[in-house]
């Protein structure tokens, strides 16, 4: 039997749930404007900021559907970054470590310049290089895009959410190197996240292409086979306790690259991912406190508009000798602009583990992030409409 | 506008065009990136023949003048070897066949031209349709008149030419039974078909005129026949082929038709009626349907055989035109794909019932194109 507190947190969910899905819906059919970004005002309405029915309290139980979100759709991203395009222009790649490089620069030098401490700037600049998966997949699957923008977004936004991780995570080693002067094991442990999330993601790819071989899975039958396998994977990730999110996308590019056969069942995942979207965003609206808004807004727009501004410039100037017109070039820097989720989980631990940081840092993380999921969809569908790359829903 | 003369042009000379898929490497689906690989095209600075087509995610290749099967060969490779380069770049795959396998007409988008965009407000849905590939093979002819006649005697073996080049057994994400279902969709057009009979080109003129009077038409390009005669180019164009999964084959398609036309032009075994159209529709029906093995009725003696055999005993006919030209070895690589029914088509359907996946098919027909 549920104790009544129980069920009114249930209710409480039940009913958030449903206003969050139901403000998409409106969103989406009153003024046309993507129905994530609804998601995300809801959020924003529904967390302390607003009526206060969830927040940051709530995580811990939602923690899981959160990670198995990030997970289906990090792995669904990995499908989509062709390392054999890689190798045939490597100007993709170029262009990628040159909007994420200037990216990191340009924030972490704005916000040295705002008397920001370095390591704190270090931890912001490092998260502001992350394109958001979340927002990127869902928007192009609504729109079902296609074309040189998209297919350059996604695989860009692939790049850089690995990047971004990778360096949080050295980053994390270096702080806690200079919190218990333990330098060797800091490091060791870095070095054990990322070369266990490597390998993990090679034996998730070549499980996934075994099955597929032996059973002889079409893409209908393979997607519970799949959702079951990174279920898997997220079972082995927390008992190694080895980071969430590289392992499933570094999968993902290496399923691809050992079968490239063509893989749909991402279609079949679409309902299911709808709803996780929806929660996801729920717990990013959530976190947001009242006081941290307060702190951080102001630096958050700054870092926002720096970001955006480096990403803009740095795929500006490769765009056209990667195979863009100047105008693709130009979209795509403002497709680029929805900022990574992928930190979330490993944010809040912050809070508690380094509380200092923490204080410093999370007002203006979370204050980007949350205006960034309001405005990064709507960057995305105004993009991929300027460049032609969506279709109209044939009903 | 009116008729333009007929300008001359080497007799049995080859022009040939190649309309492709361009598709994207994720679930295989026509990507809407024909404008993208122009441009990176253009950059390579040759001079290739490459084109849009009516709708995003077509492209055409063309070679120039040719005079032999090698030359046919050669450029195409060629063309082919740059459009592949380029692609890789975008990340798109690049494939021969008919017909896309799975491509929703719906979700097609018109290239943007005049041209185009006229096209697609007369035809509506029709022209989305039009989403189809097709090889043409330009047959050079010293007059309008030869030219006119060797249309009328070529008229008789398209169903020759549908059966050898099929490649279109899927549309829209099923098996349609047929080997050429491509020109089901050109059939739907109201000036398709086959041209008038008439021996001259001042009555053909005479024919033009009176339906530019009619207002159907403005200019050639207005008739989708069979085969049409080409006066800027000095050319009749065999246009009923799909698209061959490679250029080989679809070298030695043209090959073919250059040494059939050797053939009738310098013997000459008959000369065109239009009693020869009775069975017209009918052969060509037979051969979409069944390729090699549709029913082939001899518009002269009304004696019914396979098309494989009257493939066979055309390919004994022309063979010392096929030495002269230096066309043999391709029709004797035409001749083997007869005797053991080794069609595209035959291709297609074996990798669907390997792979039980349309998109895999597609797949596959990209790594043949590329080989």
């Amino acid at each position: 039997m549920m104790g009544h507190t129980q069920w009114l947190f249930f209710m409480r969910i039940a009913l958030s749930f449903l206003l969050a899905s139901l403000a998409g819906e409106g969103i989406c059919r009153l003024v046309k404007m993507p129905r994530i970004t609804g998601y995300a005002l809801a959020g924003i309405l529904l967390g302390p900021l607003g009526l206060g029915w969830v927040d940051g309290e709530d995580l811990p139980d939602f923690r899981f559907l959160v990670e198995l979100t990030l997970t289906l759709l990090l792995f669904e991203l990995g499908v989509r970054v062709s390392l054999r395009w890689l190798k045939y222009n490597p100007w993709v790649i170029a262009s990628s470590l040159l909007e994420s490089g200037a990216t990191f620069v340009a924030v972490f030098g704005v916000l040295m310049v705002m008397g920001f401490e370095a390591k704190n700037a270090l931890s912001i600049a490092v998260i502001a290089m992350g394109t958001s998966p979340v927002i990127v997949l869902r928007m192009v699957t609504e729109m079902r895009a296609q074309g040189q923008v998209t297919q350059r977004l996604l695989v860009l936004c692939g790049l850089n959410t690995v990047y971004s991780v990778v360096c949080f995570y050295l980053i994390m080693g270096w702080f806690q190197g200079t919190f218990h002067g333990q330098w060797f094991m800091a490091l060791f442990h870095s070095f054990y996240l990322l070369a266990g999330s490597l390998g993990m993601g090679l034996v998730l790819a070549l499980s996934f292409k075994l099955l597929r071989r032996m059973f002889e899975l079409s893409d209908e039958q393979s997607a519970p086979v799949l959702f079951g396998l990174l279920l898997l994977l997220q079972a082995f990730l927390v008992a190694l306790e080895l980071p969430v999110f590289l392992a499933p996308l570094l999968g993902g590019v290496l399923a691809k690259h050992f079968d490239p056969r063509p893989h749909l069942w991402p279609r079949h995942f679409g309902t299911a991912g709808s709803i996780l979207t929806i929660i996801l965003f729920m717990m990013t609206g959530s976190l947001l406190t009242r006081s941290e808004f307060m702190v951080g807004a102001g630096a958050a727009m700054i870092v926002v508009l720096v970001r955006f501004a480096a990403k803009g410039l740095g795929v500006l100037l490769l765009g056209p000798i990667s195979g863009l017109n100047l105008r693709q070039s130009l979209v795509l820097g403002i497709v680029l602009i929805p900022m990574a989720e992928i930190p979330l989980v490993e944010l809040m631990d912050m809070r508690t583990l380094y509380p200092q940081v923490g204080v410093r840092i999370l007002p203006i993380v979370f204050s980007m992030m949350n205006v960034l999921e309001v405005l990064g969809p709507m960057a995305v569908q105004w993009g991929l409409i300027r460049s032609q790359e969506f279709q109209e829903k044939s009903s | 506008m009116t008729l333009p003369p007929f300008s001359s042009s080497r007799p049995l000379t080859l022009g040939v065009e190649l309309e492709l898929q361009l598709v994207n490497t994720y679930d295989y689906d026509l990507v809407d990136s024909t404008t993208d690989l122009l441009r990176l095209l253009k950059k390579k600075g040759k001079d290739w023949d490459v084109k849009p087509e009516i709708t995003q995610g077509m492209v055409e290749m063309a070679t120039g003048i040719c005079t032999s099967h090698a030359d046919v060969f050669g450029q195409l490779d060629e063309i082919r070897q740059g459009i592949v380069e380029c692609a890789d770049r975008l990340d798109i795959g690049v494939c021969g066949g008919g017909t896309h396998a799975f491509q929703h007409w719906s979700e097609r988008r018109i290239y943007d031209t005049p041209r185009f965009d006229q096209l697609s407000s007369l035809y509506g849905y029709l022209a989305k349709q039009f989403t189809i590939f097709g090889q043409h093979v330009h047959v050079g002819c010293d007059n309008a008149d030869e030219a006119l006649i060797l249309l009328h005697l070529l008229s008789g073996f398209i169903p020759h030419f549908i059966a050898l080049s099929a490649s279109s057994p899927f549309v829209q994400g099923n098996d349609t039974g047929f080997h050429s279902a491509r020109l089901n969709s050109v059939f739907s057009f109201p000036l398709s078909g086959r041209a008038p009979l008439v021996e001259t080109w001042d009555s053909f003129g005479e024919y033009f005129d009176s339906m530019m009077a009619t207002g159907i038409v403005k200019s050639m390009k207005d008739f989708y026949w069979d085969i049409r005669p080409k006066p800027e180019y000095g050319t009749i164009e065999v246009r009923v082929m799909d698209t061959p999964l490679t250029v080989g084959k679809a070298a030695q398609i043209a090959a073919f038709i250059q040494s059939l036309a050797r053939y009738l032009t310098l013997e000459r075994p008959y000369s065109p009626q239009e009693k020869d159209y009775l069975v017209y529709t009918f052969n060509r029906f037979q051969a979409c349907r069944f390729g090699y093995e549709g029913v082939y009725v001899s518009p002269r003696n009304h004696e019914h055989r396979s098309l494989s055999e009257e493939i066979l005993d055309t390919l004994d006919k022309i063979e010392s035109h096929a030495i002269a030209l230096k066309a043999d070895e391709a029709c004797a690589a035409l001749r083997r794909e007869v005797l053991t029914a080794r069609s595209d088509v035959d291709w297609l359907r074996r990798q669907h019932a390997q792979t039980k996946s349309l998109a895999e098919v597609v797949q596959r027909q990209c790594a043949r194109w590329r080989a």
